[in-house]
């Protein structure tokens, strides 16, 4: 059996080995720069942990202003950590030329803020559990990871990224550069992975990827945690981060966000739309006027009038959430209607209560109607009005 | 903002409603991997108390 030795500068070396079978073959290598794929690394379909990394599902809406509190705004998994400044969060068309993305999320700072000792800004997604049992966390076998992302900003400077795991409180930072403003610039860190802290097998957060643009002092105090060990705030973020929050002509625009097992950052898995929108609805979904670029009124879900002014009907999800959602409903001037025989019933809300919320179903309750209908009848839900929606939120 | 208890058909203990100083609402299941849930249960660890079901 035929075979070439490369030797690295020290102990290393490859050996690619010629097949021990009649016949020639031709292997051809690709005319670019890049790293192949191997069977030895864990994943190489679905390698990307982050879920709607590339920005392109945002069912709350494409843009959300005045925002000066943590949450989940536009852009689906990717939760705003904030408590400074205010802000205008939006689901962006602008994005790094040739790599095939179609949106970003965005940062807008309408009001500048001063850093206090509690002060912080950054973007994170908390990882299930469950979902990430193959890095062996905990284990001498720890994988490493590889996170990538692109960004831009017109503030240039140190940023902090941190890997959390929230089941053993451990964590380890790193940081990285924007060089240049207003210009998209790929980033990749990568950590070893962690043999002492466990990520338990089930549906809570395992892991937070986050990545911090702005942080007081009871973050920034002490010296930068780079490598794993129970998480000190004082530790987590570096004392050169900047403060993204200074001004209001500050922005920060990211896509293509990846996490993978390894040590090399892979071109980022471009997934069919329909399976990161499926997978999103596992943590949030709704339904009602207008949503998810369906423009409109829209039905609901069907009931029965228990009395003649009460009516109970079943829900059923979209799909399997995460844990049982909590359920809310604004109130809109007539945007929600009962259909029954030969008439309608309108309401400001949809539902007095939900009950026997699980994973998969509930059923509500609608009392105090007027006008009444008649007991055993059925009846079915209708969206009238623009911004009439059932939510149905399971987020980390 | 108030935590109300919310019964079932059956009169069982079903869900928690959460009412917003504006008079909006969220209903929280009795999952403990809901962060609502969660969250609700460290503020009856603080001694607090909700209201009762209707």
């Amino acid at each position: 059996m035929a075979s070439i030795k490369l030797k690295g500068d020290t102990s290393g070396e490859l050996t690619i080995q010629a097949p021990s079978v009649a016949g020639t073959n031709t292997l051809n290598l690709p005319a670019s720069s890049g790293t192949l794929a191997t069977t030895a690394q864990a994943s190489i379909g679905m390698k990307n942990l982050i879920i709607n990394g590339d920005m392109r599902v945002a069912q709350r809406g494409t843009s959300a202003s005045g925002i000066t509190t943590y949450g989940y705004y536009t852009v689906d998994k990717m939760f705003t950590n904030l408590s400074l400044g205010t802000w205008t969060i939006s689901q962006d068309t602008d994005v790094p030329s040739g790599q095939g993305f179609a949106n970003s999320l965005k940062l807008d700072c309408t009001t500048s803020a001063s850093l206090s000792a509690s002060s912080q800004v950054g973007i994170d997604q908390r990882l299930e559990g469950q979902n990430l049992q193959h890095l062996k966390f905990g284990t001498a076998n720890a994988e490493s990871l590889t996170v990538s992302f692109w960004v831009k900003s017109n503030k240039t400077g140190t940023y902090t990224t941190e890997h959390f795991i929230l089941d053993d409180s451990r964590s380890i930072s790193n940081t990285f550069t924007i060089n240049s403003a207003d210009t998209w610039e790929k980033k990749t860190i990568t950590v070893v992975g962690d043999t002492v802290g466990v990520i338990d097998n089930d549906n809570g957060p395992g892991m937070v990827i986050k990545i911090w643009l702005a942080a007081g002092s009871d973050w920034t105090s002490g010296t930068l945690n780079t490598s794993w060990s129970t998480r000190t705030n004082a530790n987590v973020v570096s004392s050169s981060n900047v403060n993204i929050a200074d001004s209001t002509s500050n922005y920060f625009n990211i896509t293509g966000v990846q996490l993978e097992v390894g040590t090399e950052a892979t071109p980022f898995e471009h997934r069919p739309y329909d399976m990161e929108y499926q997978r999103c609805l596992r943590y949030y979904q709704q339904e009602g006027h207008s949503l998810n670029g369906l423009a409109g009124p829209k039905t609901g879900p069907m009931g029965m009038w228990y009395s003649t002014s009460e009516v109970y009907g079943p829900i059923y999800f979209q799909t399997e959430m995460r844990a049982a959602p909590t359920i809310s409903s604004p109130t809109v001037t007539s945007g929600y209607r009962f259909h029954r025989a030969g008439a309608a019933t309108n309401m400001d809300n949809f539902a007095t209560s939900f009950n026997t919320i699980d994973r998969i179903s509930c059923y509500y309750r609608r009392a105090s109607l007027s006008p009444t209908g008649v007991a055993g009848q059925a009846c079915w839900t209708y969206f009238p009005e623009a911004g009439a929606k059932i939510i149905f939120d399971a987020e980390l | 903002m108030t935590y109300k208890l919310v019964n079932d058909m059956e009169g069982n203990l079903s869900s928690i409603k959460y009412t917003y100083d504006d008079g909006e609402f969220k209903i929280i299941p009795l999952d403990p991997a809901n962060t609502d849930y969660q969250a609700y249960l460290e503020w009856i660890a603080e001694g607090n108390t909700p209201e009762e079901a209707d």
